[in-house]
C-alpha cells in the first residue's frame, strides 16, 4: 500500500515536471507555440477543411502550452491557502487591494468560484473596493489566460496587459468605493460581520493533494477545451477571409485603440478565445497598442455586467464598466506612446 | 449516531458543487449500511444565513456538524467518509 502510494506520487510529479520542462524548453529555444498558417495557405482549402487544418496546426504547437497551463492552474488552486487569502481580502485595509490584485487571479480560474466569492466578500462586510478589484482582476489576469497570452501574443504585450489590467482593477475598485452609491452599498452590509461557526480545514497528505490538483486541472481542461476549439473554428475563418485592409484601416493608430476597446467589450468571448482572436487580428495588421485595449475588454462585456449588477446594482455596474472601458483606452494609448506601437 | 453534513455550493449548482453533493451522498449510503445516519443539507454559498454562519468561503465546501472541513475543492466520497468517521470517534 505504502509503495503504491509512493509510486503514484512519483508518477504524478514526473507528469508535472514533464510539462514544466517542455514549457521551459519551448521558451528557451523560442519554439513557436502558435499556429503558423497564413491567410494564403488557408484560403485555398475547401471551406470545411479550414478549421480542421487550423486546429491541427494549433494542437501541434499549443498542447505544451495548454497542458502546462492546466497543470499549473490545478496546482495553484490546490496549494494556495484560501482561508489566508479570504481573511485579508475581506479587510478594509489597503492590503486587501494587493491581495485581490495579485493572488486572487492565481486560483480563480473558474467563474463558479469567483462570483460566489465576490458576493460573499460583500455580504460579509468586506469593502466593495477590494471585492471589485478581485472581480475585475481575477478573470482578466487569470493564470491560464496569462500563460496563453504570453505564448500567443508574446512577452511584451502579455506583461503590459497583466500590469495594465491589475493596476486598473485597483484604481476602479478604489474609485467605485468612493462614489456615493458605492458607500451606501457598503453600509448596507456592514451588520453581517459576525461569524458564528468554525472553520477547521483538514490537511490531506501530499499525494492526495497532488491528485486533486491534477484532477482539477483535468476538470478545467474538460470545461475549457471545447469552447476553445469552437473559438478556433471562428478564428480560422477570420484568419482566412477577413480583410487585412479593414483591420489596418481601423485597428491601428490612436483611433484604433478606441475601436479595439469598443469591439472587445460587448463581444462576449471567454478570455482564451479573445487571445486567439486577438492573434488572428494581429496577423491581419492590428497594432500592438490596439491589442492591449482589445485584451482589456473582458470586464465590461455585457453578460458579465448583467450578472454582477444583480448583486451590486446597476449604478455600480455601470460605473465600473465605464471605468474599465476608459482604462482600456488609456492603457492602449499609454502603451502606444511608450513603445511607439501604434 | 447521527452526523450532519452540509454541502455548501452555488445555487443553481455548478458542476463541481453537484459532484461534491453526489460524493457526499455516496459516503452517506456507505455509512448507512453500518448504522451511521448522515443527514445531508445543501446551503447556498451566497445566502445571507450561510455567510453569517460561516463567513466567506470558497465553494464548493463541506461542513460536518457545523465545522467547515473542506473548501474550494471537490472531495472524493472516501475523503468525506473518513471525515465523518473521524467526527464520530473524536
Amino acid at each position: 500500500m505504502e509503495k503504491k502510494r509512493i509510486l503514484k506520487t512519483i508518477l504524478m510529479l514526473a507528469f508535472i515536471a514533464f510539462f514544466i520542462v517542455m514549457m521551459f524548453r519551448a521558451i528557451v529555444s523560442a519554439y513557436t507555440l502558435t499556429p503558423t498558417s497564413t491567410a494564403e495557405a488557408l484560403q485555398h482549402l475547401p471551406l470545411w477543411e479550414i478549421p480542421l487544418v487550423y486546429m491541427w496546426d494549433y494542437a501541434q504547437h499549443g498542447w505544451i502550452c495548454l497542458g502546462f497551463a492546466f497543470v499549473v492552474s490545478g496546482l495553484l488552486a490546490e496549494f494556495i491557502p484560501k482561508p489566508f487569502m479570504i481573511k485579508y481580502m475581506s479587510s478594509r485595509k489597503p492590503i486587501a487591494y494587493v491581495i485581490a490584485m495579485l493572488i486572487a487571479p492565481l486560483f480563480c480560474v473558474c467563474s463558479c468560484t469567483m462570483v460566489p466569492l465576490f458576493s460573499g466578500l460583500i455580504y460579509a462586510g468586506g469593502g466593495i473596493g477590494p471585492a471589485l478589484t478581485f472581480l475585475l482582476a481575477a478573470p482578466a489576469n487569470n493564470l491560464l489566460a496569462d500563460i496563453v497570452t504570453v505564448q500567443v501574443l508574446g512577452w511584451q504585450i502579455a506583461v503590459a496587459d497583466i500590469i495594465a489590467a491589475g493596476v486598473s482593477a485597483v484604481i476602479i475598485g478604489f474609485v467605485v468605493s468612493k462614489t456615493p452609491w458605492g458607500k451606501r452599498f457598503e453600509q448596507n452590509f456592514q451588520k453581517n460581520q459576525t461569524q458564528t461557526a468554525a472553520i477547521e480545514l483538514v490537511e490531506e497528505p501530499f499525494d492526495m493533494r497532488l491528485w486533486s490538483a491534477l484532477k482539477f486541472g483535468g476538470y478545467l481542461a474538460k470545461r475549457i477545451i471545447p469552447a476553445f476549439a469552437l473559438g478556433l473554428v471562428v478564428v480560422s475563418y477570420v484568419q482566412a477571409f477577413f480583410s487585412a485592409e479593414i483591420v489596418e484601416a481601423y485597428l491601428t493608430g490612436p483611433t484604433g485603440v478606441v475601436y479595439a476597446a469598443i469591439l472587445a467589450g460587448p463581444l462576449y468571448t471567454p478570455t482564451l478565445i479573445e487571445v486567439a482572436l486577438g492573434k488572428a487580428l494581429v496577423n491581419l495588421g492590428m497594432a500592438p497598442a490596439a491589442t492591449i485595449a482589445w485584451l482589456m475588454g473582458q470586464p465590461y462585456d455585457i453578460p458579465n455586467m448583467l450578472s454582477t449588477s444583480r448583486i451590486i446594482g446597476w449604478k455600480i455596474a455601470i460605473t465600473y464598466g465605464f471605468s474599465a472601458f476608459l482604462a482600456s483606452i488609456f492603457s492602449g494609448l499609454l502603451y502606444g506612446v511608450l513603445t511607439g506601437g501604434f | 449516531m447521527k452526523v450532519k453534513v452540509e454541502v455548501i455550493g452555488v445555487s443553481p449548482p455548478c458542476q463541481r458543487c453537484k459532484t461534491t453533493e453526489e460524493n457526499a451522498k455516496k459516503a452517506a449510503e456507505k455509512l448507512a449500511a453500518e448504522g451511521i445516519k448522515v443527514e445531508i443539507t445543501k446551503l447556498n454559498v451566497t445566502a445571507q444565513e450561510t455567510i453569517s454562519k460561516y463567513g466567506v468561503i470558497a465553494s464548493p465546501a463541506i461542513a460536518i456538524n457545523g465545522v467547515v472541513k473542506i473548501m474550494g475543492k471537490v472531495p472524493d466520497a472516501s475523503v468525506i467518509e473518513r471525515l465523518i468517521r473521524q467526527r464520530i470517534t473524536s
